[in-house]
């Protein structure tokens, strides 16, 4: 049993197909990259697994059990956890409240529990926050702002929530974009480390040089099919990617 | 495992004698009803503003029917009191869980909405109950209201003359700004602040946002219900006048003024706009001008509020959080 199994998984727009009939897994600990020229689908691919967009067809099933047609934080609360294309903290907040939202979200606290609950619990998520912003690196900065952090910690920081949560697979959409070439390469190195570490990854991205540098497999889309899924090497010289990314007159 | 140190003592035993010791004491020295009524009024809206702070300034929900679940407690504990001859015991609890009841109804459909629908809702809401009690003449007596002589009896004994009375009115406010205190202050609040900041975002984190929603939504107007039955008491009479939508905007501008999100700032919101009037009666009628003008020239310097959310979750940190062992560093951080 892979850890995620997507089985022939279509989603149309009126009569635009954005995905279409595409079929793969997440191995538990694998570093999976998907990449695809602009329109490919990848983001939509990404909205499908994680709830945010209903399937058309196909199914999906996460750690053996079916995920499509669940919200959103009930997917999540099982293990998987999620960041955005464009960069998505809570602004007003600060670094320590942001990354705790993590935590509460995966470990639940109720009204009640806030209230009159012993104080184990908030112990306990405090010590996920602190544990999270330490891994990223933002502990001195917890009781900054999210709005206050430079454009490439607050990266760090949505990782950092969602690394509260301890997932069993974490999907990046696109961690680079925005990010010059030192910043991309440190982060590629803190995706490696954290697969290291045992946590499956699936990551969307435009930058190539990540994508081929880290992933130990790369899924590649174009028109919303998949037209490649196999080890770095072999997508690199696979004539069809190359079409689809370069074009064919070369 | 690191260690964790409870602190901060202090403020809460301060503002606990303030209220219950230096306040009636003063109040006391003057001898008049009037003082007492004065506040009686403070403490009431102090926990109307400190409800709709949890919905509107912690969720983020812009709720404009607040005055009606408020409305709502205050006439479940006056027909109580006169048509059932049931006393304060039973009609305190009775007005915030009818109020409350009354909210999980209106949220269950309304919480999907987003942003300025949501508010236009909460208008539409509110009125509606304001209707209700203005034309409901066999029930709600209508624009006559309620009279209500009984008076305040706890187990059998009358609570009579106005420092008992604020005794009471200030233990129920003072214990219910705690469990609302509880609630913003803990990471069920930063759960609550989510929504406010990015409710899909929130999704993504594992937080059921619609039914997180309909929660606080449902516990700010047992809130509001507890603070019109403490009205119908202490006023003895309830009618729709008091309950309209110029008295939800009244709150919402005390949580506003005092800041968004900032649970002290409600409380300096209400204590401001409810003696500032009192204190500029000598004006007639132009303290009210007086009174908007202070509200006008508050926001237009400190758009955060008078106490803004920053500020207040790092004074409510470092006296009443706790110490995080395992911080680099010797700041407080972490609700308890």
């Amino acid at each position: 049993m892979s850890l995620l199994e997507i089985e022939n998984v279509t989603r149309r727009f009126g009569g635009l197909v954005a995905v279409d009939d595409v079929t793969t897994r997440v191995e538990a600990g694998e570093l999976v990259g998907l990449i695809g020229p602009n329109g490919a689908g990848k983001t939509t691919l990404f909205n499908l697994i994680s709830g945010f967009t209903a399937l058309t067809s196909g199914a999906v099933r996460f750690k053996g059990a079916a995920i499509d047609g669940s919200k959103p934080h009930v997917i999540a609360a099982r293990g998987m956890s999620r960041t955005f294309q464009n960069l998505r903290v809570f602004p007003n907040m600060s670094v320590f409240d942001n990354v705790s939202v993590g935590s509460v979200g995966a470990m639940g606290q109720s009204a009640f529990a806030a209230v009159f609950g012993r104080r184990g619990r908030s112990d306990a998520i405090s010590a996920r926050t602190w544990e999270a912003l330490e891994r990223v690196g933002l502990a001195e900065q917890s009781e900054e702002l999210a709005a206050n952090l430079s454009y490439g910690k607050r990266k760090y920081l949505e990782i950092a929530r969602a690394l509260a949560m301890r997932p069993d697979l974490l999907i990046l959409d696109e961690p680079a974009a925005g990010l010059n070439d030192s910043e991309t390469a440190e982060l590629a190195r803190f995706i490696r480390t954290l697969n290291d570490d045992g946590l499956a990854v699936m990551l969307v991205e435009h930058d190539m040089n990540l994508v081929m540098g880290i992933c130990s497999r790369v899924v590649v889309l174009a028109s919303g099919r998949k037209i490649a899924d196999a080890e770095p090497a072999v997508v690199r010289a696979d004539p069809a990617v190359l079409e689809a990314y370069l074009g064919v007159d070369e | 495992m690191s260690e964790i140190t409870r602190k901060g003592w202090v403020v809460p035993v301060l503002l606990l004698v303030l209220v219950f010791a230096v306040a009636p004491f003063t109040l006391a020295q003057f001898g008049k009803g009037y003082f007492f009524q004065v506040a009686n009024l403070v403490l009431i809206f102090s926990l109307l503003a400190v409800s709709l702070h949890l919905v509107t300034g912690v969720a983020g929900l812009l709720h404009l029917g607040h005055a009606a679940f408020y409305g709502i407690g205050a006439y479940v504990a006056a027909l109580m009191g006169t048509d059932l001859k049931l006393g304060f015991l039973w009609g305190l609890p009775a007005a915030g869980l009818v109020a409350a009841l009354f909210a999980l109804v209106v949220a269950l459909p309304t919480m999907r909405l987003v942003s300025i629908y949501f508010a236009v809702a909460t208008l539409a809401i509110g009125q509606m109950i304001n209707t209700v009690l203005l034309n409901w003449v066999a029930v709600t007596k209508g624009p006559n209201g309620v009279m209500l002589f009984s008076g305040i009896k706890l187990f059998g004994f009358a609570v009579k003359g106005p420092l008992a009375v604020y005794f009471v009115v200030a233990v129920v406010v003072v214990a219910s700004i705690w469990v609302l205190h509880r609630l913003s202050h803990s990471y069920y609040g930063n759960a609550l602040r989510s929504l406010r900041e990015d409710d899909q975002c929130a999704d993504a984190m594992g937080i059921d946002t619609v039914r997180l929603k309909i929660e606080v939504f449902t516990l700010s107007a047992f809130f509001a219900g507890l603070a019109g039955a403490l009205w119908a008491y202490t006023t003895g009479y309830v009618s729709p006048g008091d309950f309209n939508f110029s008295n939800s905007i009244l709150i919402l501008a005390m949580v506003v003024v005092g800041g968004l999100g900032s649970l002290p700032g409600a409380i300096v919101g209400a204590v401001l706009l409810i003696l500032l009037p009192e204190v500029l009666r000598g004006l007639g009628d132009l303290r009210n001008v007086m009174v908007g003008l202070v509200m006008f020239v508050s926001i237009l310097f400190l758009p955060k509020g008078l106490f803004g959310e920053v500020s207040a979750l790092a004074f409510v940190r470092r006296n009443l959080g706790v110490k995080w062992g395992a911080a680099p560093s010797e700041r407080e951080v972490g609700w308890r």
